[in-house]
């Protein structure tokens, strides 16, 4: 449920939005409304953090209550999430780990694992505070509940067990009876997330089976299993292989190598991967530069200047000096790799390029 | 003050800077000290510049809400003087250290849609998109660079020897006061270059869907501080719109006066159109210090004039957010000294009386000064 704040705040706006919304500066209503509620706003979907619990080493889970901006999130998806660490604005994506849920309808939670050196991550992990307001995005992601589909095969390794926790916990809540056998790979005991509950699962939930396999621990309890994903080590815990279809989620070398390994063993293979492989191109190297409003994509050799590169493409993008000061062809870089031709500077983060002393350095998306 | 008059230090400044003239070597190297410069200080650029321009918007919402606040009670003298002056603050702020500094891109690094400099609109009557192209593309790359500057002049005013002289400049003083006073509809037009039109060069049709936004971004701020604040007054609609008036006009008259002092003290030169040709990066940065100058002060005048009192290291590094530009200031004029190079500073009193003589001696006929061949470099 959206705080009544949030609520009142939104019956105001509906009824005086139409009238003053087109004078209405957000920026600076939103400055005055934070100092009231700081989850008010005009259009911005931000979200509280309600409870803050450890749920496994180096990993928390935060419990977020959404404002009336924040579209809704079905399970198994992931939801951009937006920090400010040394006063930059990072964006990264986290899969809720629950939605719904004993907090109320509309509070979501997000377990993040932190990673050494990460910048996000960490701060979520370390800083991060009830009461302290986060920014969401849109929802993303296909691996969602599908009724339909009769038995699951769900794989996880590390902080891969969110998405699937959440799509877990609903098909416990709806009562679907749902046939799902689970495979969670961690390195130690220590970093298993939700076990107590994964336990309860397995032991009271008809047609839920959990096992768990650990690739670092000294001594195994009886019912974990060690070892890498392997042909010998699934058709063992998982007889019926054949008839599942599987949601998989984790690294990226981890799901390519279950892709390899199982796509056409399975009734069905989905996989999410949560770091993509880091790909900088060499120089010359041919890179895709994809154009989000115009769509049109092409391939451009990486570490040669962008603007003079759409031109001879017979792309005019709006510019200025043409050396960087003067900022007219400054656009939003939504994805991929950019290196600054002045400094020699890489920069992976979404943000904004000035594309006249800029090259691609990997595949990348620009708002143009 | 123990200052000469303007045109004789002037003269003796001229002359000096004439005998310092660098090799082409030296220019490069003078460019490598200040991309160092640039470097190190990008390296330092986070959270304490975020917190710097969060600050600085907080302090634009609260003068100005104080501001209108008071202004309601405008009846009572006092409370519309201190109202008037703190919304007169407020909207300075807002134009120079936050709209003009996070125009030109200085804190994108922050990824933060508040300070984008692509899209920030400001509270002034010109459009953020016709600021964009006229001063961070036009004034910015090709400062006081004769007949590629608009605003060397603004098109009506002739301060430099190097302008030919017409009867018309004879009115000047009258309209150097005009422009000051309504500096921001100056500004808000500078881009529509209505001589096109009287030169019978572009349409009514095309100047009409050219004025557009403008005439839509001019409607919004009249309706705001003549209208609807006003309105909201109720029986003291009147104190409010005077005091906007003069909140509005006493933020016109101090950008011009800091903006002039930037670029038209008496030793600022202009430069013909061929010094563009094959420029490096040393020459542009040479460039941008002569046609630049800087006003010596406390911080709050820094503050009050957006870090433009540091116009020469705004102009060398216009993308570095400008509360760096202090701390810069020292390192450039260390470098300028031991290169020779004349780095052009001075009181507010000082340098305005510098830009004033100027309009007024330029207002006259005086003897041509060519600027055909001029170059940076001895060699
Ligand atoms: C669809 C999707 C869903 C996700 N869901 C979750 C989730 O529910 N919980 C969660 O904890 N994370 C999740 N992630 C990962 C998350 O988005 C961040 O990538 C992660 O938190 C690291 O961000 P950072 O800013 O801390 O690290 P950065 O500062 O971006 O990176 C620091 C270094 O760590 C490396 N790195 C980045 N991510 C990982 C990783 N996962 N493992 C090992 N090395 C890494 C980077 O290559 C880099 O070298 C998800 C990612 C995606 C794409």
């Amino acid at each position: 449920m959206p705080d009544t704040a949030s609520v009142k705040t939104g019956a105001l706006k509906r009824l005086i939005g139409p009238v003053i919304g087109p004078v209405i500066d957000p920026v600076a209503f939103d400055f005055w409304a934070a100092k009231v509620n700081p989850l008010l706003s005009w259009e911005r979907p931000l979200a509280r953090v309600v409870a803050r619990q450890v749920a496994a080493r180096d990993s928390v889970t935060l419990v977020l209550k959404p404002n009336r901006h924040v579209p809704p999130v079905q399970a198994g998806q992931h939801v951009p999430v937006t920090v400010e660490v040394d006063g930059v604005r990072l964006t990264r994506s986290y899969s809720p780990s629950s939605v719904g849920g004993k907090r109320g309808k509309g509070c979501l939670a997000i377990t993040v694992k932190r990673i050494p050196g990460g910048r996000v991550s960490s701060h979520l992990c370390q800083n991060v505070r009830v009461g302290d307001v986060l920014e969401l995005g849109e929802a993303f992601g296909e691996m969602t509940l599908r009724p339909e589909v009769p038995r699951w095969l769900y794989i996880a390794a590390g902080s891969g067990i969110t998405p699937l926790m959440s799509l877990l916990r609903a098909q416990a809540a709806g009562q679907s009876r749902a046939d799902v056998t689970l495979l969670y790979w961690a390195r130690t005991r220590a970093d298993l997330c939700f076990l107590d509950e994964l336990r309860h699962l397995d032991s009271h939930q008809p047609g839920v089976r959990v096992h768990i396999i650990l690739t670092r621990e000294a001594a195994l309890l009886p019912g974990e299993h060690s070892g890498r994903p392997d042909a010998a080590l699934l058709t063992q815990l998982v007889p019926d292989l054949a008839e599942r279809r599987v949601y998989a989620c984790g690294t990226g070398g981890f799901v390519d190598s279950l892709r390899t390994l199982l796509a056409d063993q399975v009734a069905g293979f989905d996989a999410e991967a949560f770091t993509l492989p880091e790909r900088a191109a060499v120089a010359g190297a041919p890179v895709q530069v994809t154009l989000r409003r115009s769509g049109r994509v092409l391939d451009i050799p990486a570490g040669e200047a962008l603007l003079p590169a759409l031109e001879a493409r017979g792309i005019h993008p709006k510019h200025g000096c043409r050396m960087g000061i003067c900022n007219s062809c400054a656009c939003d870089r939504i994805s991929g790799t950019s290196e600054n031709l002045n400094t020699g500077a890489t920069q992976t983060e979404p943000g904004v390029v000035r594309i006249c002393i800029s090259a691609a350095r990997s595949d990348m998306t620009l708002d143009l | 003050m123990t200052a000469l008059p303007p045109s004789i230090s002037s003269r003796a400044a001229r002359k000096s800077l004439s005998r310092e003239r660098l090799s082409r070597e030296q220019v490069e190297q003078f460019g490598a000290e200040l991309d160092a410069l640039r470097e190190r200080t990008l390296a330092d650029i986070g959270e304490q510049d975020a917190r710097y321009i969060k600050r600085i918007y907080a302090a634009v919402r609260y003068t100005g809400a104080l501001g209108r606040g008071l202004l309601f009670f405008g009846i009572f003298p006092p409370a519309w003087l201190l109202g008037t002056l703190l919304l007169g603050i407020s909207k300075i702020l807002e134009n120079m250290e936050l709209g003009h500094n996070v125009m030109h891109g200085q804190y994108d690094w922050m990824n933060d849609p508040r300070f984008d400099g692509k899209t920030y609109e400001w509270d002034i009557v010109g459009t953020g998109d016709n600021w964009r192209k006229t001063h961070n593309y036009s004034h910015h790359t090709y400062t006081n660079i004769k007949g590629m500057d608009d605003d060397v002049g603004y098109g009506v005013l002739r301060l430099f020897p190097e302008q030919r002289w017409r009867p018309f400049f004879l009115g000047q003083p009258l309209y150097a006061v005009i422009f000051a006073l309504f500096f921001q509809w100056g500004v808000a037009i500078q881009d529509i270059r209505l001589g096109r039109y009287f030169a019978g060069r572009m349409t009514g049709a095309e100047l009409r869907e050219e004025f557009r936004p403008t005439g839509r971004k001019m409607r919004r701020q009249l309706l705001k501080d003549y209208v609807f604040f006003p309105l909201l007054a109720g029986p003291f609609f009147l104190p409010v719109l005077l005091g906007n008036l003069v909140a509005n006009g006493l933020r016109n008259l101090w950008t011009f006066m800091i903006i002039f002092c930037g670029h038209f003290t008496a030793n600022v030169e202009v430069f013909p159109k061929s010094i563009i040709k094959n420029e490096t990066r040393g020459q542009w940065y040479l460039r941008q210090l002569r046609g630049s100058s800087n006003l010596t002060g406390s911080k709050l005048l820094h503050i009050m004039s957006g870090n433009l009192s540091h116009q020469i290291e705004h102009h060398l590094f216009p993308d570095i957010p400008a509360r760096r530009y202090a701390e810069m200031s020292k390192e450039v004029r260390a470098i300028c000294r031991r290169y020779g190079i004349f780095y052009n500073t001075g009181s507010l009193v000082s340098q305005f009386s510098q830009v004033i003589w100027r309009i007024l001696r330029y207002s006259l006929p005086s003897k041509p000064v060519k600027l055909d061949g001029k170059m940076l470099m001895a060699d």
